[in-house]
């Protein structure tokens, strides 16, 4: 009797277990409005807005924040965490545990993919808002059709000489092919660049006519790659020709070209260089007086057509008051703030009405990031990009050691990322 | 004796009882133990049911809606239901047995231990078990826990498509597998990859064996004068962070302006070698790097192991006119392999996985056309490229799965065949 009744008791066990299996339905819809259940009045105003701001750059937040406190009574929080992948792995983490922040700031070409993982969200703006950005910039932070967010600030690689060794810069990339040629000897260089890196090399490219993916209204086509066109080929020749002649050492090449190259510049052993506002401070601490311009035209009369970084705004996906960190964007991004932005940082905030105010206007070194800029195209930020620097920087090394000449690499090249392309992005 | 045994089924009833835990007990007349048991599963259910409720769900679904479900949660979540589960049953086990193996003692005419008994079984018995449970807990969850996340998720199809928040995650058997070997781009990587890993790592730790032991032979000469200046030396390559190392060797490996080009090789009259540009020399510079690295670890080892030869061994050598040759073969050799013979076997996993030098010193590079790898990458640096640039998080822990079987199974393999495992004394 005893056992029957120990087995019956057993079974109705089981069965209870089973039959609560997985979660409740009505919880689940609980919770997925909560969302959009914050439509910003005034009655729903938080109590606070976390913000994740790039290492070091918090004190050009303060002020803005500040006042944002004080215009709509919202305590602002923020905290320090490295932008290029801190903040992307921590929201990871820090999202879907409801301890995240609302508002965060990226490179412009990790938007893609964390806009694929539904770690950040689309924002809504007026239009009179997008318009005070220059427009490469917010082209930056659209993803297939969508603004992901405001910009904040951007960079792109110019035209640095040691003033020293260089009396001005130079018009043209020929002036320079014919200083270097003067000038390189006994390891000493009169232009130094990383074109075997596909960051730098790809301004060359595109001044020819290449393109990495075709730009249509809708944005990027992933399908449609420019790489091996025949002004992508005309600029690896270009690119070849400065390793051929020995212009650039060969100790250039490879992982730890940056370092070789700055190392170079900063002995004095190099007359000039491309690289990016980031080298700048390195380059004055190294007691070096630098000038710097925006790059000289290439021969075919064409201007490089870097790849712009831009730093931008973005509305965490997993924030309760998506309305209110919007605002908060708009309003730690607008002109004011950017100004305060640049003053504090020496981040070049692409505002319109800024890059023509004379306090950038007339610094050189933030000039020629801005001029330059206006050149530029914004790195792809559609996730597609990462199967292209690994393949790119293959072909260019190899065009660079002589291995493979410009057109058979970037063939092979352009294979491996469209095969890539296929099986890791396909669905 | 047997009429009792034919006459009472003890045993059988309590066994029986025991399905509902602490029953089995009570019958047993071990009322506190009883109790023990069914507070234990009771509480257990109470706590862990919906824990367990979720995570089976999770683990079988991984999720079915969105945004409510998040696939890598419920993952981590099943897993730790599954643990949890089977440590439940551990416990249920135990009871089932404890009333059965009581039954049996009643069936014999064996009295039963009272609670004093059992209390001081318990501590003096079970002490050693006692003291190990919570280390062997936190084992559980620091050790197993993530063997099994990387074993499941090579089994999902887990990469920037199908990651979490935004999309859910979902199984796809052994599908990862089959790519890596039926795509030709993953096959072609895979073996290329896979072969430089086996020649690196026998190439290499054999080298760094061979040199160790060779110079703590020499440093062991009885005659040597000095001998606390020359250990000191020849241990200070590990007294040097294994980073900093192979970041100076990176710089000194430098074509151009590379010390070892520039001053060592030029004053022997010879040529530059494209150390960092051509794959071959690429990876007789690793090699080097990690001899230089690797030796002084089992330098200090087999000192220590030639401390405690018998000094009679080699005088009987000697009487009965053996060499030095002779005498290293046949004394030396096998005593110190024999006693360091496991962490041979550790040094060649260890280099198999030895990521450190190969992405610092070139980043797996120089470039190999048509390939996801560079030309000195081993499995575990491809992996980390794929992770984290193509974002293939279930294909990356597929390989990993290949990479620790392979490990795995070497490791058994050797460690079954070494005679420190299998006799307990040499001598």
């Amino acid at each position: 009797m005893k056992r029957f009744f120990a087995l019956f008791l057993t079974l109705v066990l089981a069965i209870g277990v089973l039959a609560a299996c997985g979660p409740q339905n009505n919880q689940s819809s609980s919770n997925s409005n909560e969302g959009s259940s914050s439509e910003g009045d005034d009655a729903n105003k938080p109590e606070k807005l976390v913000v994740w701001e790039d290492t070091d750059k918090g004190i050009a937040l303060e002020p803005a924040i500040a006042s944002f406190e004080e215009e709509y009574g919202i305590k602002v929080e923020f905290k320090e965490l490295g932008m290029a992948d801190k903040i992307r792995e921590q929201i990871r983490l820090d999202g879907p545990a409801g301890t995240g922040p609302d508002v965060i700031t990226l490179p412009h070409d990790q938007i893609g993919q964390a806009a694929v993982e539904g770690l950040i969200s689309p924002i809504e703006v007026e239009q009179s808002v997008v318009d005070t950005f220059t427009e490469s910039s917010i082209q930056a932070q659209n993803y297939e059709g969508k603004l992901y967010g405001l910009p904040k600030a951007t960079e792109t690689p110019v035209f640095v000489y040691n003033k020293e060794l260089m009396d001005k810069a130079p018009e043209t990339m020929d002036e320079v092919y014919d200083f270097s040629k003067e000038y390189t000897k006994d390891k000493n260089y009169g232009f130094l660049a990383l074109w075997d890196n596909f960051y730098f090399a790809n301004s060359v490219l595109a001044g020819y006519g290449g393109y990495v993916f075709e730009r249509t209204d809708e944005g990027l086509d992933p399908q449609n790659l420019g790489l091996n066109n025949e002004g992508a080929v005309e600029g690896t020749q270009y690119i070849q020709k400065w390793y051929e002649e020995d212009l650039f050492p060969k100790g250039l090449i490879g992982e730890n070209g940056g370092s070789t190259m700055d190392g170079l510049f900063n002995e004095g052993k190099a007359a000039s260089v491309m690289t990016g506002p980031w080298s700048f401070q390195g380059y004055k601490d190294a007691g070096i007086d630098i000038g710097v311009a925006p790059m000289p035209k290439l021969p075919n009369g064409e201007n490089f057509q870097t790849f712009i970084g831009v730093k931008g705004w973005h509305v965490s996906n997993f924030s309760e008051n998506k309305e209110w960190a919007t605002k908060l964007v708009e309003w730690i991004s607008n002109a004011e703030n950017a100004k305060i932005r640049y003053e504090k940082t020496g981040e070049i905030p692409p505002v319109k009405s800024l890059i023509e105010d004379p306090i950038i206007a007339d610094n050189e070194a933030a000039n020629a990031v801005a001029v330059q800029s206006s050149y530029g195209v914004p790195m792809p930020n559609i996730p597609e990009m990462a199967e292209v620097w690994e393949p790119a920087a293959s072909a260019l090394q190899l065009v660079a050691t002589g291995k493979q000449e410009p057109k058979a690499a970037l063939d092979e090249a352009t294979k491996t990322i469209k095969s890539q392309i296929e099986q890791n992005h396909s669905n | 004796m047997e009429a009792t045994e034919r006459q009472t089924k003890h045993r059988k009833t309590a066994l029986a009882l025991s399905l509902i835990p602490g029953f089995g007990q009570f019958y047993n007349k071990q009322l506190l133990k009883g109790f023990m048991f069914l507070i234990l599963t009771v509480s257990f259910a109470v706590a862990f049911a919906d824990l367990i409720n979720i995570g089976l769900w999770g683990i079988v679904t991984l999720g079915e809606k969105l945004p409510r479900d998040h696939s890598i949660f419920l993952l981590t979540q099943g897993i730790i239901a599954v643990l949890v589960i089977l440590i439940g049953l551990l416990i249920y086990f135990l009871n089932l047995r404890d009333a059965y193996l009581n039954g049996r003692n009643r069936d014999l005419g064996i009295p039963l231990n009272s609670v004093r008994e059992q209390y001081r079984n318990v501590t003096e018995q079970g002490f050693p078990y006692l003291m190990l449970t919570p280390g062997f807990f936190l084992l559980i969850f620091v050790v197993i826990f993530p063997i099994l996340f990387v074993i499941l998720l090579s089994f999902t199809n887990y990469d920037l498509y199908h990651s979490p928040p935004a999309n859910l995650v979902d199984w796809i058997g052994i599908q990862n597998y089959i790519d890596i070997f039926k795509l030709d781009i993953w096959r072609n990587t895979f073996i290329d990859v896979f072969s430089w890993t086996i020649v690196w790592t026998f190439v290499a730790t054999t080298g760094q064996i061979a040199i160790g032991i060779f110079l703590a032979v020499l440093m062991n000469q009885k005659d040597l004068k000095f001998k606390g200046i020359f250990r000191t030396i020849f241990i200070l390559p590990w007294a040097v962070p294994a980073f900093v190392s192979i970041l100076v060797f990176a710089g000194m490996f430098n074509e151009t302006f590379g010390a070892i080009n520039n001053d060592i090789l030029a004053a022997f009259g010879i040529d530059a070698i494209p150390w960092l540009t051509e794959p071959f020399w690429t990876k007789v510079a690793l090699i080097l790097i990690q001899f230089w690295l690797g030796f002084p670890f089992i330098f200090a080892m087999v000192t220590g192991v030639l401390q405690s030869i018998p000094e009679e061994l080699y005088e009987a050598a000697t009487v009965d006119g053996a060499n030095i040759w002779q005498k290293f073969r046949g004394i030396t050799l096998p005593m110190v392999l024999f006693a360091i013979a496991p962490i041979l076997i550790t040094q060649y996993t260890f280099n198999f996985n030895n990521f450190n030098v190969i992405y610092l010193f070139n980043g797996g590079g120089p470039a190999v056309s048509g390939q996801t790898a560079g030309s000195t990458d081993i499995l575990i640096s491809w992996i980390y490229k794929l992770t984290f640039t193509s974002a293939q998080y279930g294909k990356a822990a597929a390989i990993t799965m290949i990479l620790s079987a392979i490990v795995i199974g070497v490791a058994l393999w050797q460690f079954r065949r070494t005679k420190s495992f299998q006799e307990e004394d040499m001598m």
